[in-house]
């Protein structure tokens, strides 16, 4: 299949087969559609025969977690992308085994939120303060175990459990900022 | 605001006539007398070809890197220049 004998209305055509967005096949254009069409029939045939593995680790991830460290050494800027996979995978099977600790840490949480309730309406600083205290150990201490297993890279789901911390944080402060005005200790 | 070149400031102010292709922003002595050898003498040729390309950045990126060898910022200097100037002209 010689592309530069087909004509230009052919070239149209197979361009929009390929999704390729393009103009009209003009003699300037004619040779950049005709790499692109090129690269997309390389593309297509090399997607054949060896289908996509990152897709098939969410269904066997016990399986694949071994095997991806071995193809990840074979390949150059695609490697550091596929080492962050097998941790994904690995942490959702961690997050099975974590999850115990996980939700043994909340009663401890909602503990301390009923102990601050008298000393909150005094004035919200210390509130905040006796808040980020129990806040700053208990995520340190989450943090600690949990990064202690995981590889040196942050694993997204420690980023995602911090970033509902602070938006739980937030969010009580701001419904504690409602309440200012009832506060008599302000002076 | 993204930062533009003194060059891409005069390319954009004024109708480009008869400049010659150096005259575009990213587009220097050396990938300029590349693209007269192709043909592209003038910048109007090449505003030509970026208009046929239909304006789109990706292929006009492409074709700027096959005919010229324009690394990738030069690719972007010139195409913003170009965007810029139909917009305020075409």
């Amino acid at each position: 299949m010689s592309l530069s004998s087909k004509s230009a209305q052919e070239i149209s055509e197979l361009l929009d087969e390929y999704g390729i967005k393009h103009g009209p096949v003009v003699d300037s254009t004619r040779s950049l559609y005709e790499k692109k069409l090129k690269e997309a029939m390389a593309k297509e045939k090399r997607a054949k025969p060896s289908p996509d593995k990152t897709y098939y680790r969410e269904e066997e991830q016990v399986t694949y977690v071994y095997k991806t460290p071995v193809r990840s050494d074979s390949s150059g800027d695609s490697g550091a992308y596929m080492r962050a996979r097998p941790e994904w995978a690995e942490r959702e099977y961690e997050h099975e085994t974590s999850n115990s600790r996980y939700s043994r840490s909340r009663p401890e949480y909602k503990g301390r939120d009923f102990v601050d309730e008298p000393y909150m309406y005094d004035s919200p600083d210390t509130y905040k303060h006796s808040y980020l205290k129990s806040a700053a150990p208990m995520k340190s201490s989450e943090s600690a175990p949990k990064a202690a297993k995981s590889s040196p890279l942050i694993p997204l789901w420690v980023q995602f459990v911090f970033f509902l911390a602070m938006a739980v944080f937030l969010y009580l402060v701001f419904t504690n900022m409602e309440t200012n005005e009832s506060l008599k200790g302000i002076e | 605001m993204s930062s533009t070149s003194q060059k891409h400031k005069d390319f954009v102010a004024e109708p480009m006539g008869e400049k010659t292709v150096m005259a575009l922003a990213g587009i220097g002595e050396v990938l300029g007398k590349r693209l007269e050898e192709k043909g592209f003498d003038k910048a109007y040729v090449v505003l030509g070809q970026f208009l046929v390309l239909k304006k789109d950045e990706e292929l006009f990126r492409d074709w700027l890197k096959d005919t010229c060898g324009a690394n990738v910022k030069q690719q972007g200097d010139c195409y913003g220049c170009l965007k810029e100037w139909c917009d305020a002209f075409l």
